[in-house]
Formats: C-alpha cells, structure tokens, sequence
C-alpha cells in the first residue's frame, strides 16, 4: 500500500508551538490549565445540581462553542499574511489540498476535542436520570432510559458537534478572504450574533410569534419532512429551524412527548411531525454540507490563487 | 539555465515589468539593481512562480514556470523582502517543517539540517526559538530554509535590508559561497556598494525596463566610451585648461579641488598621446590617470531616477 505523504502543517497545526510553550513556561501554561479545568468542573456541578434539563446543558455547550469556535479558526490564514509566512509555504511541494487540510484537519480536532469535554455535561442533566452512585451500589448504569433519550442525545450531540465545524469552515474560509486576523474574528462573531439572534427575532416580529409548529404538526411521512425542509427557505422558517438554539430547544419537544404517554404539547403531533423532519439530524447534515461548501471555497482559491 | 524571455506584467493600464530578457548560468551571482518601485519585486516573485506574468516567461533547466509552476518550484528557494517565521518552535523544528514540506526523506533530513546550519553559521542557534533570534540570524535562518531542498536557483529580495554592518558582511560571504558552490543566485537591492563585491553579472531596471544587463566588467566597458580622465598639474591650471579645450577628443573639463577632469572620447593610443604632448609642451603634471567607473557611477549613468 502507498503511504500517504507526512504533512508538516498539521503536525504544526496541532502540536507545533503548543508542547515547546509547555516546555517553556510550565508554570504559567500549568496554572492556566488548573484554571480551566477548574472551571469547567464548576459548570459540570452547576449542571448535575440545577436540575438543568438536556437542552439547557445542551443550550450551554452551543454558547460555548459559539465563543470558542471562532478561536480555533479567525487566524488559519491570515496570520500566514500577517506573519508573511505564507509565500514560502505556498512555494514549497505541499499541495493546495494538504495545506488546506493541515489546517482545517487542526481545527476540526479542536472542535472534537470540546465536543468531548461536552459530554460529560451533557450526561449528568435531570433528563437522561443518570445516577453517579449506581455502580457502586453494584447497579448497572442505564444512560439512556427511557430509550428514546437516545436520539435526543445523539441529534444534540451531533448539533453541537456539526455547528462547531461550521464555524470553524467559515472562519478559515473568511481568513483566506479576508487576510486580517482581527476582522475575521470580528466577522464571525458579529456574524453570529446577526444570525442567531437578530434575525429569528425580525423573524418572530413579521411572523407575530408564530414559530410554524402548526404547519410541523401535519407531517406524517419523512417524505413530507423532506419537503418541509426545501419549504422552509422560502417561507424563511428555516432562520429558526437552522438556529442551532432553538433547534435544541425543540428536541425537548421529542423527549417530553416520549417520556410521557400523554403529549404535553397542545398540538400532540408536533413531535411525530419533528421526527419525521430528522430534527437535530437534518440541522447537523446542513451545518456539514455548509461547512464543506466553505473548505470547498477556500480550496478553490487556493488553488486558484497559488497556482497549486 | 534560467532564461528569462520577455517577461511583463501589467496590472491594468501599470506596467510594472516590461518585457525582460536576461539568461544566467550556474554559478553566476546577478545583481537585480534598481530604485524602489522599480519592478524589482515584481520580476523576483514571477520567476518564484508567485506571480502570473502578463506576457512571457522564463525557464529553469529548460522547465516552463509559467506552464509547469509545481515542477519549478523544487527547483528554486526564495527569500522574500519581508518575510516572517513560524514563531514557538527551534530552528531544528523550523527547518524539519520545511525539509518535510519538500518531501526530503526522513532518513536524510538530519544531515541536511546539519549541513545548511553549518553553512548559515546557525549551528550554536539550533536548539534556540525562532523568536529569540536576532535580525540578522532570522534572515540567515530564512535563507537557510531556502536551501534544505537543494535548489538551483536562489531569488533573493533585499536579502540584507535592515541588517547591521556585520551582518551584512556576513551575508555577502554567504552569498559569495552560494555562488561559488554553482548555484544561480539572483540578488536584490538598492543599495549598490552591497552588490558590488560579489556579483559577477547585474542588470539594472528602471520604471520596469531592464535598461542594461551583462558581466560587470562588460557594462563598465561600454560606458566607458566616453571616459573621465584626472589630470592634477603642479602651479595654475587655467593654461592646461585651454589648452586641453583644444584637443579635438575633449569634451569638456571641470575643476574639483585642483585636479581637472577632462571627458574624453578617444581610445588608449590617444590618450599616451594626450600625456607626451603635455609633457612636450612644457606643462608640469603631478598624477595623470584614468577615472575608472564603480557600480554606482553606471547606475547614476543609465537610470534616469523614474519608477513605474
């Protein structure tokens, strides 16, 4: 079998400066790490002892990677300008499509990595009855009962994970346009904050609060949700049901029509009707198939511009 | 080979560059001189396949850089004018980075970053952070990374701008060894007295138009055409003046701090006759000699201080 060539730029992406900053500042690199340890273990308590339900711890993980996204992306480019690095990689044999993913491929296993840390807050919540003290009464843990806790966990798991690598696709694509670390920061921040709160709330105001579950209620077939979907952006329902905030939310929607045997909801169908549309499923397809429109941009002008 | 054929690039109704041609040979090292805005740049990063030209090309060992980029690029290593490094890692790091992005076998990398660091005298430096260097050792580990891959032609943009006097010599040697070694340096600068001690060729370019290019000596022939003899006499030159008015070769003298000097348009055979009927006619001359032109003189004569 060919091996596949080593590719410097995401060894550097990855590892590069970050072991050799441990090695040189143990201690102030030590004490930040205590720090954010710490903390992410107070959010863990604040979860597991507030009865916080799946979609508010999964709402906490989103505002999360909402800030912390844009981080692992707004400079993959346009430090490369700024730092004038970015002639002597282009001339080097690494092809357009090994920088790009040296790059992207850093970025995504940061994504990964939050994704991860997430996890455990988005276990310990009074939806999924996890009980920590369990095993050692000799139980076994049953994570998700009831069963169909499942798709909420997995559709909110894979929402988190799939808007972070949206984010990190756009940012390295707006990088590359952009070539200013500042104003791409400063884009996919203010970017954010345009879509995921201006815009549902001009939305709520021409629509006078109606968010569309009536229509949802009255699917009965994925074919249907399917259509639903295409429907959605004419009728620009798809500003909320994109939303990854309010998608989250509305996964409650399933999990409390489930755990119940009467629908807690007025309209009783507008669950099924979110099953049939792949809610949390559909949204993470979206936020990928966006994400590689974006890897597939900045592709593009790589080549284009370097003659890669 | 490199051979330069009618190079330009236009950048809308700017002609930055306009049609050079040139040819250079292993082991030459070419002096690129001409004022800021010349064009310089733009021709450099043209033939680092940076830059498409607008009309013609070049070609190294008989390779199309406008045709066939990726397969030049191994061919050639580049400092740019303004260049920068990737910061929290060693030179070692730095240059494996750079030995792998050119596909330099692992099995041999070690030996070539030994090489080139004892060749840039940054071999104390290997296990320093690229950020602590000094100026002059960045520029010399910037060069150093140009050659990890061997190339054969070396585009070096004002590769000692910026540096002290010392690393400046330091640079030249290096430069010096480069061509020395049969590799086609291509150095540029503004500042003449820095090129003049070590290239064999230059060109001179002006608002884009390479106005001469060729061997030193060759050029300094050819505008010697019309040479500048000093003749210091012993008492009041008024006399000698008139009388050199007189000589039909004479194109005219000035006075500078007792010493005449007489523009002259004849040959070698005239000018010994131009000394014995001095001499003949009784005037007394203290140093007669030919005024022989450095790079700056052929500068000043050719350009006409215009950019582009």
């Amino acid at each position: 079998m060919k091996r596949r060539p080593e590719n410097p730029l995401l060894r550097y992406q990855l590892f590069g400066f970050t072991l050799n900053r441990w090695k040189r500042q143990p201690w102030l690199y030590g004490a930040v790490a205590i720090g954010g340890g710490l903390t992410y273990l107070l959010v863990l308590l604040l979860v597991a002892f507030s009865n916080a339900s799946f979609p508010v711890a999964l709402q906490l993980c989103l505002f999360a990677m909402c800030l912390a996204a844009p981080l692992m992306a707004y400079h993959l480019f346009s430090t490369e300008y700024e730092k004038q690095t970015w002639e002597p990689l282009a001339l080097t044999r690494l092809t357009a499509w090994e920088i790009l993913w040296g790059k992207w491929a850093a970025a995504l296993a940061r994504v990964a990595l939050l994704t991860l840390l997430a996890l455990p807050i988005l276990f310990i919540n009074e939806d999924l009855h996890i009980d920590l003290v369990s095993p050692f009464r000799g139980r076994f843990i049953t994570i998700f009962e009831p069963t169909h806790a499942l798709y909420v966990f997995v559709a909110g798991v894979s929402l988190l994970f799939c808007w972070g690598v949206l984010l990190v696709s756009l940012g390295m694509w707006l990088s590359f346009l952009l070539k200013r670390t500042l104003t791409t920061a400063s884009a996919l921040y203010a970017g954010q904050v345009f879509a995921l709160a201006l815009m549902p709330t001009l939305y709520l105001i021409f629509s006078e609060g109606e968010t569309g579950s009536q229509l949802i209620a009255t699917i009965r077939s994925y074919r249907e949700g399917f259509a639903w979907w295409g429907y959605s952006l004419f009728t620009a329902q798809a500003i909320l049901a994109l939303n990854p905030f309010w998608a989250a939310n509305e996964l409650n929607a399933i999990y409390q029509a489930w755990e119940t045997t009467s629908w807690n909801r007025t309209d009783p169908l507008y669950p099924e009707g979110l099953i049939y549309l792949n809610w949390g499923f559909a949204q993470s397809a979206i936020y990928l198939a966006l994400a590689l429109l974006f890897a597939g941009l900045t592709y593009r002008r790589l080549k284009h511009a370097w003659r890669k | 080979m490199l051979d330069v054929k009618g190079l330009r690039k236009e950048y809308g109704e700017l002609v930055a560059v306009r049609d050079i041609y040139f040819q250079l040979h292993p082991g030459d090292v070419f002096g690129f001189i001409g004022p800021n805005g010349a064009g310089k740049t733009t021709t450099i990063k043209m033939l680092a396949t940076l830059l498409e030209p607008t009309a013609g090309t070049a070609t190294l060992n008989g390779i199309d850089i406008v045709r066939h980029p990726e397969e030049v690029r191994p061919l050639l290593g580049y400092m740019p004018d303004f260049f920068g490094l990737y910061e929290g890692i060693t030179v070692t790091e730095y240059l494996e980075f750079f030995a792998a992005a050119y596909r330099i076998p692992r099995s041999q990398r070690a030996a070539i970053i030994e090489n080139v660091l004892e060749l840039t005298d940054l071999t104390v430096k290997k296990d320093a952070y690229v950020e602590t260097l000094s100026r002059g050792m960045q520029q010399r580990l910037c060069l150093a990374k140009s050659l990890v891959h061997d190339p054969i032609l070396l585009l070096l943009d004002e590769p000692a701008s910026g540096l002290d006097p010392r690393a400046r010599i330091e640079i030249k040697e290096l430069i010096r060894e480069l061509g020395a070694m049969g590799k086609i340096v291509l150095v540029s600068s503004h500042i003449l007295p820095e090129l003049a001690d070590f290239c064999n060729k230059i060109g001179i370019i002006e608002k884009g138009e390479l106005l001469v290019w060729g061997a030193v000596d060759q050029i300094i022939q050819q505008l010697q055409a019309n040479r500048v003899l000093a003749i210091k006499p012993l008492g009041a030159p008024e006399p000698l003046i008139q009388r050199l008015e007189r000589e039909a070769h004479v194109h005219g003298v000035e006075t500078r701090d007792g010493t005449l000097y007489v523009h002259f348009a004849g040959g070698l055979e005239e000018q010994a006759d131009l000394l014995s009927a001095l001499i003949h006619d009784g005037y007394r001359i203290a140093a007669f000699r030919e005024e022989s032109l450095d790079l700056e003189d052929v500068f000043m004569q050719i350009t006409k201080g215009e950019v582009s």
